[in-house]
């Protein structure tokens, strides 16, 4: 007869289970650097030649994501109110490498056609100390027009910002 | 000289007048152009049909009841280009995926040219905004030229932006995340 172990080392299995999920997640959150503000500087590609739709279209995705995520202060290129905020985080991104795809392709061959994008982003203080910098691509492969790339590198760099940084009012 | 050359010269004459009288009027006059907003105008969704016009020294984009100015001393720079969509809708496009053997493929075929106005401009705090409008192929470079008339910056040297070919900046070595 196959015998069970004793009730009381399965509840307090249980009860460490359930209690490290809270304490693992907290040591996360203060492994997060404080960001008060985040300020979005305008996508640079001096070496690669993108069309200024796909430059703008960059910008505005990754600041409408990164208010989705829960930063409430993110200020634009230039803004002048950032210059006052303590803790502000400047994220520059450049673009590494483009392929413009073919929305007419990917719809005919579902194969061929796709539009992928290549940004290095380099989060630093207002004085030019790097804190984090990460390759993050936009690609659309199936549908959508080629424009749809810089949504989804704006939604991955959002997430990139959201798990290393901790906005102040979200506290 | 005789009395009915002199008449004909007069004609011609009248008749180049009035030519150059008419495309000097039309570049003054904005027409308000069918466009679509892909995205950046406050205020406005994205993917909204409007008309768009220069009009008193500001861009405005007109959907319904709703509307958006952008004045032209605060544009910093203006960018047309080209592209195209497809020419039946979305819905019809998207039920044509359905039907045996991949013929609503076909329906990707037929496509559309249209232009591209991308707007990048400065609200009062110093903040960059950019725009980003499509609308029917040729009309795109008018509004351009009547933004600059009235003050606006522009960077690109040419008429239009070139299109970079797939192959030109294709990323060999790409991170995944």
């Amino acid at each position: 007869m196959k015998r069970f172990p004793n009730p009381g080392i399965w509840l307090s299995m249980f009860a460490m289970l359930f209690a490290a999920g809270p304490l693992l997640a907290r040591k996360n959150q203060s492994a997060k650097i404080k960001a008060a503000a985040l300020q979005v500087e305008m996508i640079q590609s001096d070496e690669i030649k993108l069309p200024a739709e796909f430059q703008v279209a960059l910008y505005e995705n990754l600041i409408r994501q990164l208010e989705k995520q829960g930063f409430s202060h993110v200020y634009r290129d230039g803004d002048r109110n950032a210059a006052s905020v303590a803790d502000l985080v400047v994220l520059r991104s450049t673009v590494r490498a483009f392929k413009a795809g073919s929305e007419q392709a990917r719809q005919v061959t579902t194969v061929s056609g796709a539009t992928s994008i290549t940004v290095h982003c380099q989060f630093t203080r207002p004085d030019g100390r790097s804190l984090l910098e990460r390759d993050v691509n936009g690609k659309v492969r199936f549908f959508g027009g080629n424009l749809r790339a810089t949504y989804d590198f704006a939604k991955k760099a959002a997430n990139v910002t959201h798990e290393n940084f901790s906005s102040l009012a979200s506290e | 000289m005789t009395p009915r050359r002199t008449t004909v010269y007069l004609v011609v004459g009248l008749l180049f007048s009035v030519l150059v009288s008419a495309s000097g009027n039309a570049q003054e006059t904005s027409v308000p152009v069918k466009a679509v907003q892909l995205t950046g105008l406050k205020g406005i969704k994205d993917n909204t049909k409007g008309t768009l016009s220069v009009e008193n020294g500001n861009l405005h984009f007109v959907h319904g009841k709703e509307n958006s100015d952008v004045s032209v001393t605060s544009i910093q720079d203006v960018v047309t280009g080209a592209d195209s969509r497809e020419s039946v809708g979305k819905t019809v496009g998207i039920m044509g995926m359905a039907a045996p053997y991949g013929g609503g493929r076909v329906l990707s075929l037929f496509r559309t040219k249209i232009d591209t106005l991308t707007v990048e401009y400065r609200d009062p705090d110093g903040g960059l905004h950019g725009a980003i409008f499509t609308m029917s192929a040729g009309t795109a470079d008018a509004i351009k030229k009547q933004l600059v008339a009235q003050g606006a910056h522009t960077t690109a040297t040419g008429e239009r932006t070139a299109v970079p070919s797939p192959s030109s900046t294709s990323p060999n070595k790409e991170q995944k995340q």
